[in-house]
């Protein structure tokens, strides 16, 4: 973790990374300022874009710790037709520039820290203007609505950008010098800009073409001062998501591997999944009791069994729902709950998660909520992990309800999905779909 | 200054200042006396009786929707078998409730999804999903306490369903869908000051409880008596204070099945409210050999109302043992909290005859 972060600095650096532009930025290099090395002169990093873990700092159990600052950039292609070798060059070329300007990683005093990580993808919006369409080794669908009580409108740009950093200035300089609102950045000037080839996306019923957010210890916390979390500010300071409770145990997510596509002109890709989902805290924190937060986050044995400490990073490495995960139709009966991760330990395949989350939480239109965004190696992956999360069979028990005592779904509103493909490096600059 | 920051400030000079704010938060006080000692494991007369307030209805897909409100108060949502009670938040300005029914026959939908959208001038207020409740007035309903910023005219949605249990009869294949109501309400204060509100000091604590309110344009979630049930009623059993009628049916439509029907219809003593979320098992033997076993399914039907059921084959002498596997787990209002939360098994021997 970077070193010598008050409170409040990092209160406001997550405000500026919300609020964006210039002026954010500026006021946030002057109270954050890191001491930033530059990237590689000429970056040759590996083929899979979404290859961050080797990047990001661990934990004492061996957890991934993800970025704590995002921001996902929504973009619409500006020309007519099919893009020209021209302009993937000069995607390619600020992309690179961007690469060249910061490092993926570097040292800190005690460990290291993410300098910049960022992955290109396309949604199957983009690809329509091709006369061919995507192979079928790209499983990419339109989105649709998940579950039989969610209506989220689709979100269809054609381009997704996602920045991440352990620094929000960092990610705030990095858009902007896309977007051509800057001209160096961390004393590296930029090549060229993306400005005239991809601008905001323009999105149904008026969605932020502009997602930001954060992860880790103490944020959630200092944000809780929005929409949808009571007024007692009852987030703890250890917790890393407004919920309060751990997640990214690596026991639950795929490997980079399982996500990765394995044949045809995008293997070394992977599928990205975004929702924007709102939270309701207010039962959760205000009505619900303990043990009914420990038993549909995780599962009620470990509610019963008073398994979970704080936050629940007495957990370690592992969620370790596993043995409870045959236990949902029982569990629905008996305790009348089921938990979140035991009806997801469901979804795995030989034992092993699908998905890879890299989710963040938000306060976006000054409303907590979490930008859902998973790696897999096809849609279909998210999809039958959303539904084992669903739990309709287990409220066809009875006791459970569609969404009450049904994990953590009664807290939750998914109000857009979007799907997206994120080719491997060498094709990250406006692909066609065979190139 | 924040939104909240505001709100607070507002609040501070509204207390010091205003003879209107005060009385309210005498009134919340008074109208949440304090629970009677020695509450009986049993449904029991509460502390007091208060009305409601209609919004009016409106017609969402296969359903119609209520909008109610009354003050915010106490209840008691459940943990497995245990009563956790919710206390009135400093910032909950009323109890909003939503009743859902089948508009063709009246029947009150018990176990339907309510999600609750309010806005003012386009600012979302509060979002979430309700809570299945029960009260003695009411019975089954959706609802919960929330903070509403003062007076004022407030747009409320309801997003209802879809249901999770098996629909059967005239309702199979209905309830399907998730659907929506919005309703326009002008929110007073003064409005809930003038609710009824009337003490039980002479039966508080009693067994038994209050009758159900006479709710124009709502109708209300009552089963029939045991003989008033469709088809023949086999068994009367009590567990938890609730009882539950054994029924056999022809099957109705949705379900599968070349003999009868046995249905459970689980209810609430002296009000009869049907208990959903719960889940029921049944054993059915006839000389020494087992018949059934097995799991009933919640299912909704327009005739027998909200049922646990299973296609079995039922005789008369047949011994049928009933377990409650999980309690219902539904919201309690007052006098309904100590109830429904330990079962013992039932051993019933099924008779048609009077």
């Amino acid at each position: 973790m970077p070193a010598s972060r008050s409170l409040s600095r990092r209160d406001f650096v997550k405000a500026a990374v919300a609020i964006g532009g210039g002026a954010a930025l500026s006021a946030c290099q002057q109270r954050e300022s890191p001491a930033l090395p530059q990237g590689p002169d000429d970056p040759a990093y590996a083929t899979r874009q979404h290859a961050w873990n080797d990047a990001l700092p661990t934990d004492e159990h061996g957890n991934d710790v993800p970025p704590r600052h995002h921001v996902v950039r929504l973009l619409d292609y500006q020309g007519e037709g099919t893009p020209t070798a021209d302009e993937r060059e000069t995607v390619e070329t600020a992309l690179r520039s961007l690469e060249r300007a910061y490092p993926r990683s570097h040292e800190v005093e005690d460990g290291n820290a993410v300098g910049l990580l960022f992955t290109v993808g396309y949604a199957p919006a983009y690809f329509e203007r091709f006369d061919a369409d995507l192979p079928e080794s790209v499983d990419l669908p339109e989105p649709e609505p998940l579950a039989p009580f969610e209506n989220p409108t689709p979100d269809r740009p054609d381009v997704a950008v996602h920045l991440a950093s352990d620094y929000g200035s960092v990610v705030l300089a990095a858009e902007e010098a896309l977007v051509g609102e800057r001209e160096s950045v961390n004393g590296v000037e930029m090549a060229v800009s993306l400005d005239g080839i991809l601008a905001d996306a323009d999105l149904d019923d008026d969605g932020r073409a502009r997602r930001t957010g954060f992860i880790g210890p103490g944020l959630p916390a200092e944000n809780q001062d929005v929409q949808g979390i009571p007024d007692s500010e009852p987030v703890d300071e250890d917790a890393p998501l407004f919920m309060g409770f751990e997640s990214g145990f690596s026991g639950s997510q795929a490997t980079e591997d399982r996500v990765t596509i394995e044949e045809g002109p995008f293997a070394g890709g992977t599928t990205q999944h975004l929702s924007a989902i709102e939270l309701s805290l207010d039962q959760w924190y205000e009505q619900d009791s303990r043990f009914h937060r420990e038993a549909t986050m995780f599962c009620p044995a470990h509610a019963e069994e008073g398994a979970i400490e704080g936050t629940g990073e007495n957990l370690g490495a592992s969620n370790q729902v596993g043995d409870c995960a045959d236990d949902v139709a029982s569990d629905a009966r008996e305790t009348g709950k089921v938990g979140h991760a035991q009806k997801l330990a469901r979804a795995r395949e030989d034992g092993m998660p699908r998905i890879l989350r890299r989710d963040f939480d938000s306060t976006d239109g000054g409303r907590a909520s979490v930008h859902f965004l998973a790696l897999q190696s096809g849609i279909g992956e998210f999809v039958a992990t959303r539904e084992a999360m669903n739990g309709t069979d287990a409220a066809s028990e009875g006791a459970v309800g569609q969404r009450t005592n049904n994990g953590i779904l009664q807290y939750m509103s998914v109000e857009r999905r979007g799907n997206y493909l994120l080719p491997p490096r060498e094709h990250r600059a406006l692909p066609g779909p065979r190139p | 200054m924040d939104r909240r920051a505001f709100l607070a400030a507002g609040a501070a000079a509204a207390a010091a200042g205003t003879a209107g704010c005060r009385s309210l938060f005498e009134t919340r006080s008074a109208r949440s006396p304090p629970l009677v000692d020695d509450r009986p494991d049993a449904v029991y007369v509460p502390t007091h009786t208060e009305g409601m307030s209609m919004v009016g209805t409106a017609e969402a897909g296969d359903y119609r929707v209520a909008l109610t409100y009354s003050f915010p108060h106490r209840f008691w949502t459940v943990d497995v078998d245990r009563a956790n009670k919710v206390e009135i938040q400093g910032s909950d300005s009323a109890h909003l409730m939503g009743t859902v029914w089948d508009p063709e026959t009246g029947t009150v939908v018990p176990n339907s999804s309510v999600e609750a959208t309010v806005t003012r001038d386009g600012e979302t207020v509060v979002d979430r999903e309700l809570w299945p409740m029960l009260s003695q007035n009411m019975g089954v309903h959706a609802g919960d306490n929330v903070g509403l910023d003062g007076d004022g005219t407030y747009e409320v949605t309801y997003d209802v369903g879809p249901l999770s249990a098996r629909t059967t009869g005239a309702f199979a294949g209905k309830f399907g869908e998730r659907e929506s109501a919005t309703f326009t309400l002008e929110f007073e204060q003064s409005t809930l000051r003038d609710l009824p509100f009337e003490r039980l000091t002479d039966r508080e604590g009693d067994p038994g409880a209050v009758d159900p309110m006479d709710m124009e344009m709502l109708p209300v979630a009552q089963l029939p008596e045991p003989g008033g049930m469709p088809g023949t009623a086999l068994a009367t059993g009590e567990s938890g204070d609730a009882q539950f009628v054994v029924v056999r049916t022809d099957p109705p439509t949705g379900v599968e099945s070349d003999g009868s029907y046995l249905a459970v219809s689980a209810r609430t003593p002296y009000n009869r409210y049907p208990l959903p979320f719960m889940a029921l098992s049944a054993t059915l033997t006839r000389d020494g050999e087992s018949a059934f076993e097995g799991a009933l399914q919640p299912t909704f039907d327009p005739e027998l109302g909200y049922h646990y059921g299973a296609a079995a084959d039922l005789r008369d002498g047949d011994d049928l043992r009933l377990v409650v596997d999980g309690a219902p787990q539904l919201a309690r209002h007052e006098g309904y909290e100590t109830a429904f939360l330990a079962f013992e098994p039932m051993d019933l021997t099924l008779s048609s005859g009077p």
